[in-house]
């Protein structure tokens, strides 16, 4: 059975070499992190990057002016939570570049239902895990 | 022997996270203390360090995630255990609003001395489908299929589990959500074969005595009363060979309330039926931590009740804290007196479980401290107890993507 542990981490070690697709014109710039609040209008899922699934991304409407926002999520966050049209949202982000005539917003913080989810570090690292596969192993005290 | 194996595995796995150039690697440690390892009346404590770590990266639509953890028990060494998991998952867009997840993966656990009946192999598979049917509306269609074997092949088995759920946002800033699930646990060999000798007393008491192991390895070092150690359940013997099938379907209901920008609250009740089957071991226990193979979701028919508060306060700290009531049935599973005599009942276990947790955020690691206080009334009078858990701990999320990487 150790040996079947081992090779198991071995697999591990060779499969998690090759980097994700990454652009350089579109990328988590903490000099233009804004913060604003609004109401989500619509849910997508959408290609946002070479090489990566399909984001989540919530078309917002401003609470202010109505100026209206793609908020780019994560592609996991699809299957991991349920954003619904209506909902009140505060949004971290940093702002991007725009696609056609709305502003993208790369979201670092998404505060909704008086819980705040954390999808990236204060740098704009990712922090995202994945979908229903992630939440396997027994349930503990304390733990929600 | 195990040490050693941490010794081979950490760097291994550190180097796979230094190479996982645009994946997410996590570090967490949690500390435990309880006063009811075994979740009995006879209470033993112990202080459980867990470690972990997992390393997520994405290819393409494909999404690999490892995960290994060293829980180590203070008191009851034994019981320390590795575990590891790992697998893919990918998203596969159905349009703008639907896509399909699939996710495969394998989980070994591995356990020393008395509890290494427990180590375990295991493969997973899911499929979820989900759509929004208005942008305020959620339809969730999921399965999920498993099959494990264990060190002690009784506890081997495979089981599926299929759900649909339906979800509404209405403008008050209220959720309902309905859950519809079927599940189904086949035990492929759960029972001891029948002694050979003529036996005269009565078929309950067949199965081995509580607090003494078999000779096949099967139970083997049970702690019995006093729980000082042992895996904790009690199989039946069978002259015939083959599995032996639970099946449930289950409802539940959940409503969820946001109050201004601080406060939500969420209110749910599930109720579960036993459609097919029983439970094929005489006793079932959950171990604090451990994954007993003989209780689990599929184990149990009755109903729970949770209610749940998340305040979102100041400076990213979390607080949440929640009720849960639960009466559950445990068909096959008899209630025994202290002596071990059959008491004529099927156990059924009244619970009252408080949980408080509050979280702090800064810039890289998240701190958490979570309290719990468990009282649990039962049929059997060993499994008559209160006790509090309590935990603290933290995660250290690594990047290993260029500063500012999109993944």
């Amino acid at each position: 059975m150790s040996h079947k542990v081992a090779l198991f981490s071995i697999l591990a070690a060779l499969i998690a070499g090759p980097a994700a697709g990454q652009t350089g014109a579109h990328f988590y710039n903490i000099d233009k992190e804004i913060r604003f609040e609004g109401t989500v209008r619509e849910i997508v899922l959408e290609p946002r990057y070479k090489g990566t699934a399909p984001f989540l991304v919530l078309r917002v409407e401003d609470a202010g002016g109505g100026k209206r926002y793609n908020v780019e999520v994560s592609p996991s966050w699809f299957f991991g939570q349920d954003i619904h049209g209506g909902e009140k949202v505060k949004v971290v982000g940093s702002l991007s570049e725009a696609t056609g005539s709305v502003p993208t917003i790369i979201a670092r913080e998404l505060q909704l239902r008086g819980e705040t989810f954390k999808l990236r570090d204060k740098r704009g690292f990712p922090g995202w895990q994945g979908g229903p596969q992630r939440k396997r192993g027994i349930r503990r005290f304390g733990s929600f | 022997m195990m040490i050693r194996k941490m010794r081979f595995i950490i760097p291994v796995l550190l180097i796979a996270a230094v190479s996982a150039q645009g994946g997410t690697v996590y570090l967490s440690f949690i500390q435990h203390s309880t006063r009811n390892l075994f979740q009995t009346r006879d209470g033993v404590s112990d202080q459980i360090s867990a470690f972990s770590l997992s390393i997520n990266q994405d290819f393409s639509a494909l999404s690999f995630l490892a995960n290994l953890e060293y829980s180590a028990f203070r008191q009851t060494t034994g019981l320390s255990f590795f575990s590891a998991d790992g697998g893919f998952d990918c998203l596969l867009p159905a349009g703008k609003k639907s896509a399909f997840y699939f996710a495969a993966g394998v989980a070994g656990a591995f356990y020393r001395r008395e509890y290494a009946a427990f180590s375990s192999l295991g493969a997973n598979l899911v499929g979820a489908f989900k759509t929004y049917l208005a942008p305020s509306s959620i339809l969730k269609l999921q399965w999920q299929g498993v099959y494990a074997v264990y060190k002690d092949s009784l506890f081997d088995y495979w089981s599926q589990t299929a759900s649909i759920s339906i979800d509404k946002y209405f403008a008050t800033r209220t959720t309902l959500k309905a859950d519809a699930e079927w599940g189904y646990k086949y035990f492929l060999h759960p029972f001891l074969p029948e002694p050979i000798e003529p036996l005269t007393e009565p078929a309950t008491m067949i199965a081995t005595p509580i607090g003494m192991g078999t000779e096949t390895g099967s139970g083997n070092g049970w702690g019995g009363q006093q729980y000082q150690g042992g895996n904790g359940f009690i199989p039946r013997t069978s002259s015939e060979d083959g599995g032996a099938g639970i099946g449930h379907v289950a409802l539940s209901l959940l409503a969820a309330q946001g109050i201004g920008d601080v406060v939500g609250l969420s209110a749910s009740a599930v109720q579960q039926w036993i459609i097919t089957g029983e439970n094929p071991f005489l006793s079932i226990e959950e171990f604090y931590l451990v994954q007993n193979p003989s209780a689990d979701a599929f184990s149990w028919e009755g109903r729970q009740i949770t209610g749940r508060i998340t305040l979102n306060l100041p400076w990213s700290v979390e607080l949440k804290a929640g009720y849960t009531y639960s009466d559950k049935t445990y068909p096959g599973v008899e209630s025994l007196s202290l002596e071990g005599l059959p008491l004529g009942l099927v156990r059924n276990d009244l619970r009252h479980l408080f949980e408080a947790r509050i979280e702090k955020n800064f810039r890289r690691v998240s701190i958490f401290l979570a309290y719990s206080h468990v009282d649990n009334g039962s049929s059997d009078p060993l499994f008559v107890w209160k006790s509090h858990y309590v935990m603290g701990g933290f995660e250290w999320n690594l990047p290993t993507g260029r500063k500012g990487g999109v993944s």
